[in-house]
């Protein structure tokens, strides 16, 4: 299939429909996608129950999540699509579930990636986002269980982290719905900085693929 | 970031191989640096695709050999190492540790539920209060008599009057009331019978699962888990299993090998009874305690030995074991509730429609006499197990549906005919039998139709074959409970 052939207005919704034919009403509906992606068990589902309307489930041990999920965001007046999506250790997938993650991002264009990371456990956490930021993906990170990191007595200096890696930090804890204001702020400000919008994004997409 | 130098040569090689052929667009959201350490790492989906552009393929391959000769462990590893370092760098400048450390309460109950002296007892005790007390006693026991009494009582004869008044034609009214119809007995059996029992065990199990006991149950079950050709990592499925088959099959996509999810699928489809099943069973059994302890042992049996053998039968690799333990938790009550509340929405929009199509199928049956031809087939069946003629209907329930089959065995024993011998008969082959509709589904979905197939005839004769074995032991034995 050769996308540069296609001649009519077709080509932005072949690319959309590529590999995720579920739920595709979504796809239409909002065009600005984000997923939350991370380790196992660090609380990338609980963000997407305290960022949307909808409920997944989440549970205290690693493989809670099995499937991708799609939720509405909303951040003032605009409207994004949210992606949960199980947990990886690194881009090469060991089980099912995480290739399903993987496929994600290996296949569909997104606008921004919310990598959510176990504050506890940054020297563990920190390799997925050193893959991240080599994939040159749009990346904020959003360093969780901050709660916990308190109760250990740690102090997180995050301005240099933010320095170091180049992204932005936002410290959360989702299950408390700490940092999640802040959070939603530091989206938005990514967004418009970025100027993105549905066809910015897939002119972009479009400009990267020759032959599939 | 800097990896050691060949990998770097390596990189700058690789990514000028793709960009020759324009054939980076393979992984179009990546960048080209990601994708070529990808192709060093061995990543098989890349690997796979590279293979249209044989050209390539072969260029990238030498170089890869090179790089791999450079190195006297795997280029993955390397990387894995460079990367790491660097993290542990970054959370060395950044973390800002006290000058005490602070040891928390929740590391001494972590020692407790992980070394076997102290987490086996516990374990012994969560069985106790949250299975047997809770499940049985008070979901199986007093919810069930309530509700199912509420049902006989008030629901039961009001519905029966209505039906009589407002429908003149015995015919339909047999579809709706008397003693098969969609409300007496299809929502009677899922409201009354099977979700007070499903509920108790997701109510329990949602505790389990927030408070973080489950990943070190793996732990202490693994070396158990090992003899079966399964790691720890199967106990998760397999306990969410004594919830929801289904959702269990569902969620072996988190084992790492074939190998492992087909060995589980297989025994969650044998030898794990769904909560409607053992909690029913439980609630039934609770009179006659010996009986109770002999079905749980030759289900606990069944799962070892069987296992055993599939994992001697089938080629390949046992599987590693590998789990994040995440730190023990309060579990939060609001989460607790949410989930319980969505999986028991879940599964009551399952059954309810189910169970009053099961109604009105067997309407039909006993209409055009069908059912009675059916059960006097299954009449030769019921008497070489030793059972009365009434049990036929329950293997013809139980054919449709597990938790369908656990009600009508309810019904059988409060009815009064059946004594502690054929109670435990007919549990195990219950037990023992065919998986649900909606988990053949997802077995269909997750490992294909051969495989489904393999299983559901091995499943069928065996749970028979048992039966027979058990009452044959019971009464030579002359046992009797």
């Amino acid at each position: 299939m050769n996308c540069h052939q296609c001649s009519t207005n077709k080509q932005k919704k072949c690319h959309v429909s590529l590999k995720y034919p579920q739920n595709r009403d979504k796809w239409q509906e909002y065009p600005l996608r984000i997923a939350l992606v991370g380790m196992p068990n660090v609380g990338k589902s609980a963000l997407f129950n305290s960022l949307t309307d909808n409920y997944v489930v989440v549970s205290n041990y690693p493989g809670t999540t099995v499937e991708i999920t799609q939720g509405k965001l909303q951040l003032g007046s605009d409207y994004f699509c949210l992606i949960d999506t199980p947990g990886i250790y690194s881009l090469v997938p060991i089980s099912e579930e995480e290739k399903v993650a993987r496929n994600l991002l290996l296949t569909t264009s997104l606008d921004l990636i919310i990598h959510v990371i176990d504050a506890k456990n940054l020297r563990h956490n920190l390799s997925l986002s050193l893959e991240l930021l080599e994939a040159k993906l749009p990346l904020i990170l959003a360093l969780n269980m901050m709660d916990e990191v308190e109760d250990l007595g740690l102090r997180l200096n995050q301005d240099l982290l933010e320095k170091q890696l180049g992204v932005p930090v936002v410290p959360i804890a989702a299950t408390e719905g700490l940092g999640i204001t802040l959070l939603k702020r530091r989206i938005m400000l990514y967004v418009t900085a970025l100027g993105l919008s549905s066809s910015h994004r897939d002119s972009n997409y479009r400009d990267r693929i020759a032959i599939i | 970031m800097v990896y050691p130098v060949p990998i770097e040569t390596a990189i700058t090689e690789i990514e000028s191989l793709l960009s020759e052929s324009n054939c980076w667009g393979i992984a179009p959201s990546l960048s080209k640096r990601s994708i070529a350490l990808l192709i060093l790492q061995k990543d098989p989906t890349l690997w796979e695709i590279l293979h249209k552009y044989p050209q390539q393929y072969q260029a990238i391959q030498k170089v890869v050999n090179q790089t791999q000769n450079q190195f006297s462990e795997p280029i993955s590893s390397a990387i894995a190492l460079s990367r790491q370092q660097i993290a542990l760098n970054l959370e060395e400048e950044t973390i800002i540790e006290p000058i005490q450390e602070k040891i928390l309460l929740s590391e001494w109950w972590h020692k407790l539920t992980v070394y076997p002296l102290t987490g086996l007892p516990i374990l012994l005790l969560i069985l106790y209060l949250g299975v047997y007390k809770f499940v049985g006693q008070f979901g199986a026991g007093t919810l069930v008599d309530t509700i199912e009494g509420f049902f006989e009582e008030v629901i039961n004869p009001t519905v029966n009057q209505l039906t009589n008044q407002l429908i003149p034609w015995p015919i339909l009214q047999d579809l709706i009331a008397h003693d098969y119809g969609i409300i007496t007995l299809g929502i009677r059996y899922a409201v009354a019978i099977v979700l007070p029992v499903v509920g108790t065990y997701f109510l329990m199990f949602s505790l389990l699962e927030d408070s973080g006991y489950l990943p070190r149950l793996s732990l202490m079950l693994d070396r158990l888990f090992k003899s079966i050709g399964l790691s720890g990592r199967a106990v998760i499925p397999i306990i969410l299993g004594l919830g929801c088959d289904t959702m269990a099959t569902l969620v072996t996509r988190t084992l790492e090998t074939k190998r492992e999810r087909l060995i589980t699928v297989f025994l969650l489809a044998l030898s794990i009874p769904c909560a409607a099943q053992w909690g029913v069973i439980l609630g039934l059994l609770s009179h006659y305690p010996s009986a109770l302890m002999i079905w749980g042992l030759i289900i606990f049996l069944i799962f070892l030995v069987v296992g055993y053998i599939t994992d001697k039968m089938l080629p390949g690799n046992k599987a590693n074991f590998y789990i994040s333990l995440p730190p023990l938790r309060l579990p939060i009550f609001k989460n607790i509730l949410k989930k319980t509340y969505l999986r028991m929405k879940w599964y009551f929009w399952e059954i309810i429609p189910i169970f009053m199509f099961a109604s009105v199928l067997l309407w039909l049956g006993h209409l055009t006499g069908l059912f009675e031809v059916i059960i006097q087939g299954l009449q030769p069946i019921t008497k070489i197990l030793g059972l009365p003629p009434q049990a036929a209907p329950i293997f013809l329930y139980g054919f449709f549906r597990r938790d369908y089959g656990a009600a009508g065995l309810f019904d059988l024993q409060h009815q009064g005919f059946l004594n502690g011998n054929q109670l435990l008969v007919a549990a195990v082959v219950l037990t023992l039998f065919l998986p649900c509709i909606a988990q053949l589904q997802i077995m269909l979905k997750e490992q294909g139709i051969k495989v489904s197939l393999l299983i559901v005839c091995f499943v069928f004769p065996f749970a028979f074959s048992l039966g027979y074995i058990v009452n044959s032991l019971l009464t030579n034995l002359g046992i009797n409970l």
